[in-house]
């Protein structure tokens, strides 16, 4: 082993910091989250079920597509056929963008193309919040709550990425795996005036992100008890006023505040956004931050992935999606008679048992404030998840054919032969 | 003759400005003109005893090489194991020799290390001379480096025969090279591959003063001193104070102490004492069930050593304090993963923070650091009978025999059924076992309020952990039960003293030692059982310098290794 | 101790354009073991191993077996705890009945009985042997032709990894304890396949021998004044240096053909886990590699140690280990044994029969690598309950070329180990005549299993 390091030690305060602001506070990290979606299929990921009588949108024949867009079979099948060189293993097949009218960019401009019509949920229970207070409006949940404000999985809810049970659906495997690598934190606070964190009137509960990393343990979960300091973040941070009634965690009025989405586009900013949130025996928390949020923010994390790719991994065409979230937005934060910008929206979370600190590390954080004014500048900016996509395509600057509304699609018949 | 020896006296660098000497050149001889005077052969191998062989740790290889190398040097390696004699590495360290597979490592290694010194970078640092001609093998340059590390490697300088073979070997790679550092690399690897070099052989030479006995010689001297203080290589000023024959004298080697306990280096050899004594070694192979302790990771065993170290190093070398109370001090060290298993906020940026635990914890010294705790103990459970023989081994010097062949268990009780302190009691019944059983049990029965993971935890199966135990006459109540105790118990301050020796000389210790060891003792108590001032009791009593006749044991009367002055001085 | 070459023999070669005089040693004599090495035609050579596992099998005094099969002799029916062998069982032998025998020394528990197999006396205390294990007279006779005399492996996922090959009693073999350290000893760059093309005498390896012989020419001088037990230690260096010097030689000479011989690839390590399920995984995957290097001539000798002697194995989620339960768990009143301990040796020998199969895998010759092995498979206890060295498990696997008649039972009725011990020397074709000491020593290999 090396030399022994100059160790720099830092002294702390005593072992349980002085918490005189609040009677109790409890700190979780989220450990998973998800679009909430209710899978009403009794086996597997795809399977019909109760929420999706047909199953899941079905795979796409994509030279019926290419076909229907205005390209001859010949060529439609050349641009699906995977061994030639306009179509790249890993971004897909360019040549796709361009099935709008006059050969528009679809990710671009999807009305330039008919509506092909994503099928969404039929069923009648969703996971949720009630957001308006409308029991009226919306499902109901499998509890029996009514009024559950849930479009957003209304319109997505049948579609392969994100359909599946707890923990199941491609899309959330995906993008939690990364979180729980170490790509981000999101952390949270509760505290409370009372004497009793099961019952408490006033209750505050903030979600923060932070810098520290998860660590997993020997079963390869996410550890518990370990400490995370708030990270300071111009943009990501939720505060909201709630009350606790034997356990449960309820917000006592709507909120604006943005989250950390496991998604292409990870800005999740909520409109009249509330929690309900449950107190496990095991101290673990677990339960959904409900609001609308921007839907062509949901679009465009999708072209911004490459549309290729994802129309032909989860089996949906983009220009669909963009027609049904539009369909189905339910908000206008500027009144009722605004256009419709917004859609209702739940994320389930699960949360373990942690340390929080202060931005500085020196104590337990025991109020629920914003940090926002000590972010520093230029945080605004969001992360591009993945780099060099334009206009929902991965443009590769050397390949020797680009696709375009111009492009030749078939090589010379000389080629062609050589090739076959 | 006259040309060669103007010309390198007068270009070059010299290395130890101290003293320089000028050896004239008499005929054709092999020996070489060396103008950085430390480098000088040294008499051919004396026909004086070896009293001693013992292989080099890890550490102190790694020390070594960073020492003379340069802390740069990547060593990626794996070591041969230790072995540990009566409680320490260092004293299975005499018996050890080299198996195949470890030579295999050594010599990677050697060629590793040799590689990285010689580099293009690294060669003007390393090479004090230039070759007349950098394609091709240059004899007098390759000497001087080699006499010049082959001291500072084999702790004392090189016979010129163990030059001129290396000198040899440079000469063949250097001209099939064509690369005269090529043929430096070659002879470099030679030095570390080297017995003299892997091995500490000490030397015993007569004593002037009393020609019928022996004393260690002077790079014995040094060296011993060196790897019990810090761990290392003698340095420079130690080396000179070895070639002038200085230490020999009792001023100069109360000097030399002095300085070497208030270097920075002196935390590193007591980071290697303590290691080696608190049987730090097994953290890197520790295995625990992730079913029962999921928190459990490398990172949690690797902190899990540091922490001790941290705790007991800031202790008695940084703060210079009470040896006692490593076993009741509240405060201790965390990092974040350790912060984690002791579920308590970690309040610093910095890797490392000082954490006190309240006083009325049941954390209490390093008994109850999770190091100890989880190291002795089994993958799904916890262990009373390790924990027990681990304290009385480790903190007191008392070894527990191995159990009989013949035990038969079909009285004890299914664990689901009671608590582990329900089986052992059985234990202490049955007359085969109680004998051991009663030493060893009642103090790990005391620390039953944590896990195999070192844990806290109050209930077993449902029922409350009783964590009273029964000691001779001496009742212990829980973790702080046994901390009291052993801070209270005569024999921990004796058995540390004893390891401190042993440790520095190698060596078993024997009846005949029980009234210097018992005197030590005193002496360190009375200094406040402060542990810089034990070493330095230690390492300046003429016993540390003492000479064993390899093939006799006990009958032969101890040849202690000091002239009558030294006599007059001690107490 | 005699050098195995001849250092006076000097081979002239062109190297890098000029001649270079460097001593290089004869290398015939090497090959002469068993009479011939890799000529075309010539019988593939016999590989030696051992293979350890900890806490035996159950046999208990009140007459409960599990693996002691009822007849003696060629086809013995498969008892429960062997199942793990049944595919193997024509290549494998069964000795029951074999002991260890202190002569008034204490036994020593999880101790006294390997040692006694290995190096034919009960030590006079722990963690050190009396006298060399027996795998390294093996090696001296057969080991010498290959890149390495004797490959040591641990799958036991252990604190301390864990060898029990020793040559002085009290430095004991450093293994290779993962998969992938295991794969870079066989594999690793200074492998050469045997099978390659354009092979060419790497002229780096001679200045490799070159620092070496820096080093033994001090031998001499080094060795003057030192005590005998510093001698014995200065002994085994300089005997590990030459068969560096060994390792080095053989890379100069080109490699015969090994048609078995695929390079596999490096193999990811598991987790450091110690349930026995894991242990057994882990087994597989060393057993898979060393197969391998047994097939492309890179050692003929092994020691292998699934478990150690008071193994810490334990079946996954549950918390007692193996060790506990042989001592905590009560012998059932109508079986006659302890079912949880019976249980968990069942899962042992799993890794003993997933060793043998990897060895089977390879196709060698007419037959198969196992075919041309032998491999003594044995514990360091007979009933762990009480730590017995009487009727201490032991089995002979691998066919040894024709020479092990295979697939018996054979009884001891009290037999000193030694005798198995010896007759697996021999059938690996080791010149030894008589091993251990005391009540153990014996010139009397069991001559029923042998051809």
């Amino acid at each position: 082993m090396e030399r022994s390091s100059r160790v720099a030690v830092a002294f702390a305060a005593l072992a349980a910091p002085c918490v005189a602001m609040a009677a109790w506070t409890k700190s979780y990290v989220v450990e998973w989250n998800e679009p909430a979606m209710y899978y009403g299929a009794k086996t597997g990921v795809i399977d019909p079920g109760t929420d999706c009588p047909r199953g899941t949108n079905p795979e796409i024949d994509w030279v019926k597509v290419l076909m229907d867009a205005g390209y001859t079979r010949e060529e439609a099948e050349w641009l699906r056929n995977p061994a030639n060189p306009t179509r790249s293993a890993v971004h897909g097949q360019n040549q796709m963008a361009f099935r709008g009218k006059d050969r528009a960019n679809v990710y671009v401009n999807p009305t330039s193309t008919p509506d092909p019509g994503l099928i969404g949920v039929s069923g009648t229970l969703a996971e949720g919040i009630d957001l308006d207070g409308n029991p009226k409006t919306g499902f109901t949940s499998p509890h029996g709550e009514r009024g559950i404000d849930n479009n957003f999985y209304k319109t997505v809810g049948c579609w392969k990425t994100y359909r599946g049970p707890r923990r199941l659906s491609s899309g959330a495997l995906q993008f939690n795996d990364s979180m729980r690598n170490g790509a981000w934190t999101t952390v949270i606070v509760i505290v409370g005036k009372g004497n009793d964190p099961m019952n408490d009137e006033q209750v505050t509960v903030g979600f923060y992100v932070s810098a520290d990393k998860m660590v997993k343990d020997g079963n390869g979960n996410i550890a518990r008890d370990y400490t995370f300091s708030i990270k300071p973040d111009a943009k990501y941070e939720a505060i909201f006023p709630a009350r606790v009634t034997n356990g449960l965690i309820a917000s006592t009025k709507p909120v604006s505040g943005v989250l950390r989405e496991p998604a292409y586009w990870p800005d999740l900013e909520l409109e009249r956004a509330q929690i309900k949130l449950t107190m496990q025996p095991d101290g673990s928390l677990t339960g959904y931050v409900g609001g609308y949020r921007p839907w062509r923010d949901v679009y465009q994390g999708w072209v911004n992935a490459r549309g290729p790719v994802i129309e032909a991994l989860t089996w949906v065409q983009l220009p669909a999606v963009y027609y049904a979230l539009r369909r189905n937005a339910d908000y206008s934060p500027s009144g009722a008679r605004g256009e419709k910008t917004h859609i209702s929206y739940a994320l389930r979370i699960d949360a373990l048992p942690a340390f929080v600190m202060t931005p500085d590390a020196s104590q337990q954080a025991a109020v629920v404030d914003s940090y926002k004014s000590l972010a520093p500048p230029g945080s605004t900016r969001m992360a591009r998840v993945i780099p060099r996509v334009i206009d929902g395509l991965y443009i590769d600057p050397n390949a020797t054919h680009q696709a375009g509304p111009d492009a030749v699609i078939l090589p010379p018949p000389n080629v062609a032969n050589a090739n076959q | 003759m006259q040309r060669l020896l103007v010309g390198i006296a007068s270009g070059g660098r010299t290395f130890m400005t101290k003293t320089i000497s000028v050896w004239a050149l008499f005929g054709a001889t092999l020996l070489g003109v060396i103008a950085a005077g430390a480098a000088t052969p040294g008499p051919a191998q004396s026909p004086a005893m070896k009293v001693g062989v013992r292989r080099i740790t890890e550490t102190q290889y790694r020390h070594t090489i960073a020492d003379v190398f340069g802390p740069a040097i990547r060593l990626e390696a794996r070591f041969e194991p230790e072995r540990r004699e009566e409680g320490l590495l260092a004293l299975g360290s005499a018996m050890l020799s080299l198996t195949s597979s470890g030579f295999e490592q050594y010599f990677a290694l050697a060629r590793s290390i040799s590689a990285q010194v010689l580099n293009e970078k690294g060669r003007g640092i390393a090479v004090a001379c230039e070759p007349a001609d950098a394609s091709k093998a240059d004899d007098t340059c390759a000497r001087q480096f080699v006499a010049q590390y082959g001291e500072l490697l084999f702790r004392r300088p090189l016979a010129s025969a163990e030059i001129e073979s290396r000198v040899k070997t440079a000469g063949l790679g250097g001209n099939q090279a064509g690369d005269f550092y090529a043929g430096l690399e070659l002879a470099l690897t030679s030095l570390l591959v080297a017995p003299d070099f892997l091995f500490r052989i000490e030397s015993a030479e007569p004593d002037p003063a009393d020609p019928q006995n022996f004393r260690l010689d002077a790079y014995s001297k040094a060296t011993r001193l060196s790897f019990l203080l810090w761990d290392t290589t003698p340095d420079a000023d130690l080396l000179a104070a070895a070639r002038s024959g200085a230490i020999h004298a009792p001023d100069e080697l109360e000097q030399q102490v002095e300085r070497m306990i208030a270097s920075p280096k002196f935390r590193d050899g007591a980071s290697a004492f303590f290691a080696d004594m608190f049987q730090m070694d097994g953290f890197g192979n520790l295995v625990k069930d992730p079913a029962i302790y999921p928190k459990f990771n490398q990172s949690v065993a690797e902190s899990a050593r540091e922490q001790m170290l941290l705790r007991t190093l800031d202790l008695l070398v940084t703060r210079q304090s009470d040896y006692r109370d490593l076993f009741t001090a509240h405060d201790t060290f965390i990092n974040r993963s350790l912060a984690s298993v002791y579920a308590v906020p970690y309040a610093s940026k910095q890797p490392w923070m000082r954490y006190e635990f309240p006083q009325e914890s049941e954390r209490s010294g390093i008994l109850t650091d999770i190091g100890f705790l989880s190291l002795h103990a089994h993958p799904g459970t916890s262990s009373p009978t390790r924990r027990g023989i681990k304290v009385l081994e480790i903190f007191m010097c008392q070894a527990t025999p191995q159990p009989p062949a013949n035990v038969d268990f079909s009285a004890v009780q299914d664990s689901t059924k009671g608590t582990v302190r329900g089986r052992l009691l059985d234990h202490m019944e049955n007359e085969g076992c109680s004998g051991c059983h009663r030493r060893t049990d009642p103090l790990g029965l005391a620390l039953e309020h944590f896990d195999g993971l070192g844990q806290l935890r109050t209930m077993e199966n449902g029922a409350p952990i009783d964590v009273s135990a029964e000691l001779k006459d001496v009742t212990i109540e829980g973790a702080r039960g046994v901390g009291e105790y052993l801070r209270n118990e005569p024999r921990v301050p004796a058995c540390l003293v004893r390891n401190v020796y042993s440790y520095g000389v190698g060596v078993k210790t024997y009846g005949r030692d029980k009234a210097y060891l018992a005197a030590q003792t005193q002496a360190f108590i009375a200094s406040g059982y402060r542990y810089p001032a034990l070493v330095r009791l230690i390492a300046t009593s003429p016993e540390f310098f003492r000479v064993i006749a390899p093939k006799a044991r006990s009958s032969k009367p101890v040849a202690e290794a000091t002239v009558t002055q030294l006599q007059s001085t001690a107490e | 101790m005699k050098l195995r070459f001849d250092r006076r023999s000097v081979l002239k070669g062109i190297l890098g354009g000029s001649a270079v005089h460097v001593g290089l040693p004869v290398l015939d004599a090497f090959l002469n073991t068993n009479g011939t090495a890799f000529a075309s035609g010539a019988p593939l050579p016999v590989r030696f191993g051992t293979y350890f596992w900890g806490l035996g099998l159950t046999d208990t005094p009140t007459g409960g077996t599990r693996w002691v099969p009822t007849t003696v002799g060629p086809g013995y029916e498969l008892m429960p705890e062997l199942e793990a062998l049944a595919s193997l069982k024509d290549k494998v032998s069964v000795f029951s009945g074999f002991r260890a025998i202190g002569d008034g020394r204490a036994n020593l528990v999880h101790w006294t009985g390997h040692a006694s197999i290995l190096s034919g006396v009960a030590p006079a205390s722990a963690s050190k042997f009396d006298a060399p294990s027996f795998d390294t007279k093996v090696a001296d006779a057969i080991g010498a032709s290959t890149r390495f005399k004797s490959i040591d492996i641990d799958a036991s996922v252990s604190r301390q990894p864990v060898s029990y090959s020793t040559r002085s009693g009290s430095t004991f073999a450093s293994p290779d304890a993962t998969p992938l350290a295991l794969y870079h000893r066989l594999f690793g760059p200074d492998f050469q396949d045997p099978n390659g093309e354009n092979w060419k005498p790497n002229p780096s390896i001679m200045l490799r021998q070159s620092v070496l012989s820096a080093v033994t020419e001090q031998r001499h001088a080094l060795m003057k004044g030192l005590g005998k037990d510093d001698q014995l230690k200065m002994d085994q260096y300089f005997s590990s240096v030459r068969d560096m010097e060994n390792q080095l030689a053989v890379q100069l000479q080109r490699p015969e053909k090994a048609e078995a011989c695929v390079v596999p690839q490096a193999p990811n390590d598991p987790t450091r886990i110690s349930s026995v399920d894991v242990v057994n995984a882990n087994t597989k995957v060393m057993a898979k590699l060393l197969a391998m290097g047994l097939a492309c001539n890179q050692s003929r000798v092994f020691t292998f140690v699934h478990t150690s002697g008071a193994s810490e194995t334990y079946l996954a989620g549950q918390s007692k280990i193996y060790h506990q339960i042989t001592h905590d768990e009560p012998t059932d009143a109508k079986l006659g044994y302890q079912p949880e301990s019976s249980k968990l040796a069942g899962e042992v020998m799993k890794g003993l029969g997933a060793f043998l199969t990897e060895l089977d895998a390879i196709k060698e010759g007419e037959g198969t690598l196992l075919d041309n092995s032998i491999v003594l498979a044995f514990s360091d206890t007979g009933y762990a309950k009480i730590h017995a060295i009487e009727n201490i498990p032991m089995f002979l696997a691998g066919r040894a070329g024709r020479r092990h008649k295979s697939g018996q039972h054979i009884a001891g009725k009290g037999d000193s180990v030694t005798r198995v011990s010896l007759t697996a020397m021999q059938l690996a074709g080791a010149p030894i005549g008589e091993f251990g000491v005391g009540s153990m020593k014996t010139t009397n290999p069991i001559s029923e299993v042998m051809a």
